[in-house]
């Protein structure tokens, strides 16, 4: 259990401060701004921070804690911990770096008596050397970025779980930038007590979380299994989207045999991403295409996929990365080119893609996706609608909010400059994912299919 | 001997690679189908051994100080009798007193040789990471060159070892092309599973290159099995 980190009723921020641009500072502020509970500053130079009371140690707060946040100079930190343990502190995140990543001899022996302390007071830490955690339905906000440089996401259904911190606080603030949201994001440094495996189990239970995200440049010596195992029990219930950085280096086995040299391969872990059913965003751009189709989309039953478009070229490269990632696009049936040619002019194409050409309008398209939408051998559906075109007013995009009472993915390609632009905020804010490429678009679907049959056969795909 | 005493032996004697016969043996404790095989101490006992199996047969050098056989002159193919086994034998140890002198001969290995079928690699190894897992693979260019393998970390089901057919960029050759026929991909995976298994049970194997397996239309057999052992269970260089 780890609501300690996202739920506390009280934090005491320890190195808080005044002063501008400090870590101490924008941490204080992150909290007087967003959370609801309990925030005392702790430092002995200070009687009154940011218009709060300010004590001298964690002891002196006279109610209880359930979360410190410490960002003071690592050699400090020991005895801070163990005042947090005195005082009955739940759990910790240190921001400080000074520990096992400088590779000196003084930094290990800290981090190694940090962890020894949180194991005899049973505190729970998050770090050291990290930015810690950002929980948007909470307010608990430890990042130490401040928010002109960089924005916080809103309020949203994916997690992001990250071994580097900056990494964490770029992705977060392009997230803000294009308006995706966030539910929870940490990044847990030098990971002295929790670690990424325990961050999923937890997600996995968090009812606003819907899909996670997890950075990871390595796993633990031996944890491995813990890992492979955790990821499976969690892709059972919500997808799981893992980008792996770096490639592992084992080369003194090498010469001795072949399997032992391939495994220290890069295949090994795309292997066990691919037994632990997670899925394997493998650039920066697929982190995202996923996240958005995974955490907004329903399960795709099957591998039909329609496509509605009103532009004839853009559909045919749609069909091309479609079929090219492994889904269909299937020729139309006999009984719905007939429904379709009985109100559609002659010359609108009602093969698959379905190209109702550059005079459509908003009513046309409506009418097609109308038919289509309900149909049970129809899996998915993907719109180009081309704003150019003169006659497409807006309100095919408010009928899509509506269509998806039918219970299937439907996904937009929009292409072009301002228009493209609003017209994509408004849907993407309503949870329809747009994108301007075929191709990762046609990778999005494909992971939503993949993860559908993950789900629909209980584990096996 | 148990498997736990083929690799005792090795390591007490400190050789890392298990002798032919020793490797073949343990694959043989795990249900894993091998070319019959036999060894042989002289080329008279490798004739006598010859005529048990049925020809052809081929014969390699076993020695704990040869790690490449044939580029010593160690292996010989296609013998079809006795008398060509024996002097295939002769042949060999002259062959390694020339290119490796004082390389210790155990002794002679006799294998049958096996009809042509579609030659696949399976492996297992001892990760820092993840544990002892499994690998498949086609054999030759396939592996050698574009890398194209497969893991699973064991514990592995045959489901798993059937996914992990389906999964390498060249599985469609498994399904047969021009006049191949398809390979039994339920026995590959089932020695998929046994080596998952053997890799489990045994902390001081630290790695298994079954390679070639020639898999058939019906059946897969191992022809040369690599076992490299170590006391840590990984290899220190």
């Amino acid at each position: 259990m780890l609501d300690m980190f996202f739920k506390p009723s009280s934090v005491a921020i320890v190195g808080a401060t005044p002063k501008e641009g400090k870590v101490g500072r924008v941490i204080l502020e992150n909290f007087k701004n967003k959370f609801k509970g309990y925030v005392y500053p702790v430092n002995p130079h200070y009687q009154e921070i940011l218009g709060l009371k300010a004590y001298s140690s964690l002891q002196e707060i006279p109610g209880s804690v359930d979360l410190a946040v410490i960002a003071t100079p690592a050699k400090t930190v020991p005895q801070i911990l163990e005042d947090a343990g005195v005082k009955g502190v739940k759990g910790a995140i240190i921001i400080s770096g000074g520990f096992r990543e400088t590779g000196t001899v003084e930094g290990a022996m800290l981090e190694d008596e940090v962890k020894k302390i949180s194991r005899r007071h049973g505190i729970r830490v998050i770090g050291p050397n990290c930015i810690g955690v950002i929980d948007n339905w909470s307010g608990v906000d430890t990042f130490f970025l401040p928010e002109d440089k960089m924005k916080r996401p809103p309020r949203g259904y994916v997690s992001v779980v990250s071994q580097s911190g900056a990494f964490a606080s770029a992705l977060l603030d392009w997230m803000a930038y294009h308006g995706y949201g966030v539910s929870k994001a940490i990044s847990f440094g030098n990971k002295v007590d929790v670690d990424e495996i325990e961050l999923l189990e937890y997600l996995a239970d968090d009812p606003s979380t819907n899909v996670v995200f997890v950075y990871i440049e390595g796993v633990k010596e031996n944890r491995g299994r813990d890992f492979l195992e955790t990821a499976r029990k969690v892709s059972a219930r919500k997808p799981v989207v893992v980008y792996k950085a770096g490639k592992t280096k084992r080369g003194g086995a090498a010469a001795a045999s072949h399997t032992a040299a391939l495994a220290g391969d890069y295949t090994l872990y795309r292997s066990v991403f691919k037994q632990s059913r997670v899925l394997e965003a493998t650039s920066f751009d697929e982190i995202m295409d996923l996240a958005k189709v995974l955490s907004t989309q329903p399960l795709m039953k099957g591998r039909r996929v329609y496509i509605v478009t009103d532009a004839g070229g853009v559909g045919v490269m749609l069909t091309d990365a479609i079929e090219l990632s492994g889904l269909e696009v299937p020729e139309t049936p006999a009984d719905l080119r007939e429904r379709l040619g009985g109100f559609l002019p002659p010359y609108c194409i009602v093969g698959n893609p379905i190209d109702l050409t550059g005079d459509a309008d908003d009513e046309r398209f409506i009418r097609v996706l109308d038919e289509i939408l309900p149909r049970s051998d129809v899996d998915a559906v993907v719109v180009v609608a081309l704003p150019q075109i003169p006659g497409l007013k807006g309100s095919l995009f408010e009928y899509l909010v509506e269509a998806k009472k039918y219970g299937k993915p439907i996904l937009v390609v929009l292409i072009g400059g301002e228009l493209a632009v609003d017209y994509r905020r408004f849907l993407e804010e309503k949870g329809i994912p747009v994108f301007e490429s075929p191709e990762r678009l046609a990778k999005a679907l494909c992971a939503l299919y993949t993860y559908s049959q993950i789900r629909i056969n209980g584990g096996t795909s | 001997m148990s498997s736990s005493d083929i690799v005792k032996s090795a390591l007490s004697e400190g050789r890392p690679k298990l002798l032919e016969h020793e490797a073949l043996r343990l694959m043989e404790l795990y249900g894993i189908k091998v070319a019959d095989y036999g060894f042989a101490a002289t080329p008279a006992e490798a004739g006598l051994v010859s005529e048990k199996i049925g020809y052809p047969v081929v014969v390699k050098v076993v020695s704990p100080d040869i790690s490449h056989k044939t580029d010593v002159g160690g292996v010989i193919l296609g013998l079809k009798s006795r008398d060509e086994v024996v002097q295939g034998c002769e042949r060999i140890m002259k062959n390694v007193s020339e290119r490796q002198p004082g390389a210790r001969v155990t002794g002679f290995l006799v294998q049958k040789m096996m009809p042509q079928g579609l030659e696949v690699i399976i492996g297992g190894t001892r990760d820092q990471v993840f544990g002892p897992v499994v690998m498949f693979g086609l054999g030759g260019i396939f592996v050698e060159v574009l890398r194209d393998v497969t893991f699973r970390v064991a514990p592995v089901s045959i489901q798993d070892a059937l996914e992990m057919l389906g999964e390498i960029k060249a599985s469609k050759i498994l399904d047969g092309y021009r006049s191949q026929p398809p390979i039994d991909k339920n026995a590959i995976a089932s020695m998929i599973v046994s080596l998952s298994k053997l890799m489990e049970e045994n902390p001081y194997i630290f790695s298994v290159d079954l390679n070639p397996v020639i898999a058939y239309s019906s059946g897969a057999v191992v022809v040369d099995a690599r076992v490299i052992v170590s006391k840590a269970g990984v290899v220190n260089h």
